[in-house]
């Protein structure tokens, strides 16, 4: 610790310029994490309120809940419990007077069942009747207000937003949470139609019989479109970068050891031990880490206080803790590898020189 | 008393037609008390001479004794300990850790070994005496090639060895700093009792000299 800090203090720029390098990694390792998981949760926010466990379709409509259609023959022999809610999903595209238009999705849920009963307000109240709405804060970003009038799809009868919800995201659109009469009526054209899906807060629940299937939530959410490439993508792109970074943080580490040799020679000489240079050698590579990563902490947390909401970034604990510990692995074995060349550092080189 | 003895210490470098013999059958003795000069050509082995007294190097054949113990039975930790407690060096160039100030070089030697060195009243008397004490805060790149040179002699008997060896101390004096640093060492030698060997071309060192040795070709021959 002692030759790692003097070091670094005596060599402010060289050591400057590494934990530039090391705080620009994981700079971007944490914004592209917080985007990946922001994103990804800007699919499943909705149904992460809902706590739901299984969802039951319709089976032909390749798990795709707004393409799923449940009808009164579908659901004539089906019971179900306080845990059970239904939902009609749909597109839509929202406008108000001089607002712009907001593309978001539609579901029509029933008062009396938990996913109406559940919902999270951040401002107004629930919906009362037929013409009234909650919607996502995403539409308070957008400018809309309590008491401001929507039309759906360009309908004649107008809906007033009454409520605003937390976190009521699906597919990355923000919801417009109605009733399911007004449901029925933006899917027009479909006899005996009731509901998109039926969700269950319940592990074992099971509804197979007629045209109906159950999905297990991780699977439905799977098949959202777009959802696993998307996730794939950044992981992959995540794991890049950690590879990557290492290779930069070792061959950075490598390089800065080889210089010193001659030092440690000179230190060898004196009868400093090749523990004592070593733990200072992978100490230092640590402090090196530590205050990039403490720096790219602070950035990242100033880029998600400033970057505008729309922007799905989401900097949870999970990012920050495995990024710091992935980051520090990767400075530890950066500095490990020339570690074989301090142990055989001749001390004899020291003179002669 | 003899603190360092070799016997019949050879030395060969590479293999075949590049083989140098750098050292042929050295037998060497210094007692505590005395300064011994190394003299001789360049390439007469009086660096490889200097590194196995030390024991920075093994030797090819022969035995290096210092205080009694066989060098070669040591194990590398063994041979560490040795180096840190009885054995100081003062090498010609690069003799000090660059990025510590000359405070720091002794506090390097403390945190590794951390009995038996100077206490702080000697090592100022010592600093004193060889005009660094204004100089401690200061890193070694902002010392002058003479203020380096008695930096790197007061860092090696910081640790407080018996045997002190030092390569070409007075290359980069003047003629002025040159008798003060010979009467350092001889002072040192007396007042301290430890045995100084010096390796020098430089022949103004030879009136502090107890013993002169000169090396040739790998040999070595006591003068007078
Ligand atoms: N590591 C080494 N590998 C091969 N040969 C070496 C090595 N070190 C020294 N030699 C050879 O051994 C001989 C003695 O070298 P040494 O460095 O001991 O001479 P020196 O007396 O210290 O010379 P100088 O006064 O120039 O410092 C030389 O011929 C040199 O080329
Ligand atoms: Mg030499």
């Amino acid at each position: 610790m002692f030759l790692a800090i003097k070091e670094i203090k005596k060599e402010k720029l060289r050591y400057g310029l590494i934990i530039l390098m090391i705080f620009l990694i994981s700079y971007l390792i944490f914004i592209l994490s917080s985007l990946a998981v922001g994103l990804a949760s800007e699919n499943t926010q909705a149904i992460e309120t809902w706590n739901a466990k299984q969802v039951i379709l319709n089976k032909n409509a390749n798990v795709s809940m707004s393409q799923s259609v449940l009808t009164k023959t579908d659901l004539a022999n089906v019971t179900m419990s306080k845990n059970e809610a239904l939902l009609g999903q749909t597109p839509v595209v929202a406008k108000s007077k001089s607002k712009a238009q907001v593309s978001s999705q539609f579901i029509g849920v029933k008062k009396n069942q938990f996913i109406y009963q559940d919902q999270e307000l951040i401002a107004g109240r629930k919906a009362n009747s037929d013409h009234e709405v909650v919607v996502d804060q995403a539409f308070k970003v957008k400018g809309y207000h309590l008491g401001d009038q929507l039309k759906l799809n360009g309908s004649a009868q107008k809906y007033q937003i009454v409520g605003f919800a937390r976190n009521a995201k699906i597919n990355i659109a923000p919801i417009i949470y109605g009733t399911l009469p007004t449901w029925k009526k933006l899917r027009q054209g479909i006899p005996d139609l009731r509901a998109s899906a039926i969700i269950s807060r319940q592990a074992n629940y099971r509804e197979n019989h007629g045209n109906m299937k159950t999905y297990a939530i991780n699977d439905f959410i799977n098949k959202l479109p777009g959802y696993t490439a998307q996730n794939m993508t950044f992981q992959l792109m995540i794991g890049f970068l950690f590879v990557i970074s290492l290779i930069i943080i070792a061959v950075f580490l490598y390089i800065l050891t080889m210089q010193k040799m001659h030092n440690f020679a000179v230190m060898r000489a004196q009868g400093i031990p090749t523990s004592t240079l070593v733990k200072a050698t992978v100490s230092q590579a640590l402090i090196l880490v530590g205050a990039g990563i403490v720096l790219g902490l602070a950035a990242t947390f100033i880029t998600a206080k400033l970057l505008p909401a729309a922007v799905p970034m989401s900097f949870t604990w999970q990012i920050i803790a495995s990024g710091t510990v992935g980051l520090f692995l990767t400075g530890m074995i950066g500095s490990l590898i020339p570690i074989r060349s301090i142990i055989k550092v001749d001390p004899a080189k020291a003179i002669g020189e | 008393m003899t603190v360092i003895e070799l016997k019949n210490v050879q030395k060969t470098y590479g293999k075949g037609a590049a083989e140098v013999q750098a050292l042929k059958k050295i037998n060497f003795k210094a007692n505590l008390g005395e300064v011994v000069l190394i003299m001789g050509p360049s390439g007469a082995g009086k660096s490889t001479f200097l590194t196995i007294a030390g024991s920075l190097q093994r030797p090819s054949a022969g035995q290096v004794l210092i205080e009694n113990q066989q060098v070669a039975e040591l194990s590398n930790k063994e041979t560490d300990a040795l180096r840190l407690n009885k054995i100081g060096f003062v090498l010609q160039a690069y003799n000090l850790v660059p990025f510590l100030t000359v405070k720091e070089q002794f506090e390097l030697v403390k945190r590794v070994k951390k009995q038996n060195n100077l206490d702080q009243q000697t090592l100022q008397k010592l600093l004193q005496k060889l005009g660094l004490t204004d100089l401690v805060n200061k890193y070694p790149s902002e010392l002058s090639g003479g203020q380096q040179q008695r930096a790197a002699i007061a860092r090696a008997l910081y640790a407080n060895p018996k045997i002190l060896l030092a390569d070409e101390p007075t290359a980069s004096l003047d003629s002025e700093n040159v008798t003060e640093v010979g009467q350092l060492f001889k002072d040192l030698a007396k007042d301290y009792n430890k045995a100084v060997i010096l390796v020098t071309h430089d022949p103004r060192l030879e009136k502090y000299a107890d013993q002169i040795f000169t090396m040739m070709d790998g040999e070595m021959i006591k003068k007078q």
